[in-house]
């Protein structure tokens, strides 16, 4: 684990939300006006081109890009090699701190802490903590769903450098977008655009990142 | 001048494609010509099919002798006991097999049409467990109540529960009841089943539509009749019992055993070579969600019963899970908790294991353990209450076996003969090309 590169990632990320606080890392690229380069962006006309275009992104290595397209595409992730999410063992952990906590809140309180009769049943009665297990477990799974989903897709965000881009707003419509971003380790202004333009994007363009 | 409505040849049929004739039968043309629908991969010889059946019938047939034999000379409960818990798992693999194929129907499920002929398969032999039933029956009635005690009561020694419940448990309505659930089961599977092999031939499209109309009205049917079934025979066992969740909590078993069981006879023809590309990981994976789904239904149910039922103290409620954890049946309990729920939870919530063909015909296997042992766990402690003789336990477990080998032997055997009779999926189901490209994307 890079720990470096970690809080990097973190101050990136918390940059979008607390620009008053935090201040991202100095970016590798400036254009001439000084402003850092968010990445490429090309544009593409149907669906088979573009499909076929991530593919050979994702064999160049490249690892911070997204593709926007107006509708879902099946086997896009696949094309794109975007891995499988974290999130299900992360919901898992939620689970099972949930069902700590219910064992603990319940256990702890009415049988070790202040043992209390209730309608005359044992102390050691395990049947009325069960649902309150399953309720907290439940309950703490939702919340690591959205809020991990949340977290891990960096949603919700009140911009987004691409919506600068005039053209990208056809993204809505008919046109499908790859956009490949400075920050990736790959990320070559030259090199970049040349592989744009080698697997059919049209309109390639620089993107600034404006805050 | 009048214009008179004629129907435009190419007006699209009724159905659920939509399509007009012309371009049903490029379709249908389209997938017989795919190399994975050829006959070899789609057909399961008879000589295949006998190398399966005729060992498991020869098991079944040793176990039902051994179970006759000792009802005579060791003792009629105890092998009418063994008997009944083979008789109700295959009651619940069948009429379980029906509600999914009535499910899939009525929700004109595409990815399921490629499983779908053997769940009807084994929902047409609904007509074994049903005749074994009415040998069940014909005892209980013949001896006057062996395990169904109420069938006994005449009326002549006060009994308050007994002549309060007198107008349901009564022997004369008792076989009324069973005749319908008969009609039921074995009308509705051999219908469905029979129009999807005509199906086959013709390509007759508003057959789909046909079955579908009668999955709408079979599933509020069967629902009635499995939960009263369900209380006729398993719960009446303690006349003094009622429980309103019990006839969900043998539904929780019938869907469970029935996924599990097509889960592991599409196991066995994948490695057998056939249905090639047609069944996939894909098909595995979501058959292997609806056994995860209802482990979990089970676990909900079963414990929404017994919480009610702790909670409440009621004498002829609490009489039946006291019952059940002392005279040495203790131990399913534990079996129950933790064999039926826990353990399968923990490995079925992983991807991998639904997706790996194997893993999940090793886990629908242990599945069926489990539902054996819930039946045994229902039915065989009331075997010795309220007799004089003690309960020997474990003493006797080759009875047990005997009886459920018996029982489900010969219903393997005879689903591996059905299954060689028909192709192994729906050859010209409207929605088949779905199921050929059927993908979980999550």
């Amino acid at each position: 684990m890079d720990m470096k590169k970690l809080i990097d990632d973190a101050k990136t990320f918390g940059a979008d939300y607390f620009p008053m606080f935090l201040r991202k890392p100095a970016p590798k690229f400036v254009t001439e006006s000084g402003n850092p380069v968010f990445g490429i962006v090309a544009e593409f006309d149907e669906t088979p081109k573009v499909f076929k275009a991530a593919k050979k992104v994702r064999d160049a290595g490249y690892s911070k890009w997204d593709v926007h397209t107006p509708f879902p595409i099946h086997d896009m992730e696949e094309a794109m090699g975007i891995k499988t999410t974290k999130l299900p063992l992360m919901a898992g952990g939620a689970a099972v701190t949930g069902l700590c906590i219910a064992i603990l809140l319940q256990w702890g309180t009415t049988d070790w802490l202040y043992p209390t009769v209730v309608q005359g049943k044992p102390f050691e009665a395990w049947q009325p903590f069960v649902p309150v297990m399953f309720e907290l477990a439940v309950l703490f799974t939702a919340f690591m769903c959205i809020f991990g989903m949340l977290a891990l897709n960096g949603l919700p965000r009140f911009h987004h450098p691409l919506f600068s881009h005039e053209r990208f707003y056809r993204v809505g419509n008919d046109r499908f977008f790859i956009a490949i971003e400075a920050t990736d380790p790959n990320f070559d202004p030259e090199k970049t655009k040349k592989l744009l333009e080698d697997i059919g994007g049209t309109d390639i363009t620089l993107i600034e990142d404006v805050n | 001048m009048t214009q008179i409505a004629t129907k435009h040849p190419n007006h699209p049929a009724p159905d659920s494609t939509g399509l007009s004739e012309d371009q049903w039968q490029a379709r249908l043309d389209r997938i017989a010509k795919d190399p994975r629908m050829s006959e070899d991969n789609t057909t399961l010889s008879r000589d295949d099919a006998k190398k399966f059946a005729i060992p498991l019938l020869g098991i079944g047939v040793l176990g039902l002798l051994v179970t006759a034999i000792s009802a005579f000379s060791v003792d009629l409960r105890h092998a009418l006991g063994a008997f009944e818990v083979g008789v109700f798992t295959a009651l619940a693999i069948s009429i379980g097999s029906l509600f999914w194929v009535m499910v899939f129907h009525s929700l004109n499920a595409s990815w399921a049409i490629t499983l779908r002929r053997q769940f009807e398969n084994i929902a047409s032999l609904v007509w074994v467990p049903v005749a074994m039933m009415m040998v069940v029956v014909g005892i209980e009635l013949s001896q006057g109540g062996v395990l169904l005690q109420w069938i006994g009561y005449t009326g002549e020694e006060y009994n308050h529960l007994l002549k309060v419940k007198s107008p349901y448990l009564n022997a004369n309505f008792f076989v009324i009841r069973v005749l319908v659930y008969a009609i039921i089961w074995v009308g509705i599977a051999r219908v469905l089943l029979s129009w999807s092999c005509k199906n086959d031939e013709t390509g007759d499209r508003m057959l789909g539509r046909k079955a579908r109309f009668l999955s709408g009205a079979g599933i509020p049917l069967f629902a009635l009749s499995t939960a009263f079934a369900s209380f006729d025979f398993l719960m009446s066992l303690d006349y003094r019992f009622f429980s309103t969740m019990w006839g969900v909590y043998y539904f929780a078993s019938c869907a469970l055993a029935s996924a599990s069981a097509v889960a592991i006879v599409a196991t066995i023809l994948r490695r057998a070579g056939k249905l090639d590309g047609l069944v996939t990981q894909e098909h595995f994976h979501d058959l292997g969600k609806l056994v995860f789904a209802f482990v979990v239904f089970w676990a909900y149910v079963a414990f929404s019963q017994y919480f009610l039922i702790w909670y409440a103290n009621i004498p002829e409620e609490t009489a039946w899970y006291t019952n059940r954890q002392q005279h040495g049946w203790q131990w399913l309990f534990v079996v129950m908790t933790m064999g039926h729920f826990g353990i399968p939870f923990l490995l079925l919530i992983w991807r991998k294991t639904k997706r790996r063909t194997m893993l999940l015909c090793g886990m629908s296997v242990y599945m069926m353990i489990m539902v054996i042992l819930d039946m045994v766990w229902i039915i065989r402690p009331m075997v010795y209450m309220n007799t004089p003789k003690a309960d020997p336990g474990l003493a006797m477990i080759w009875l047990d076996i005997a009886g459920i080998v018996g029982v489900l032997g010969i219903f393997a055997g005879l689903v591996a003969l059905r299954i060689s009779k028909s192709p192994l999926l729906p050859l010209k189901d409207p929605m088949l090309h779905e199921s050929l490209k059927h993908k979980n994307y999550v």
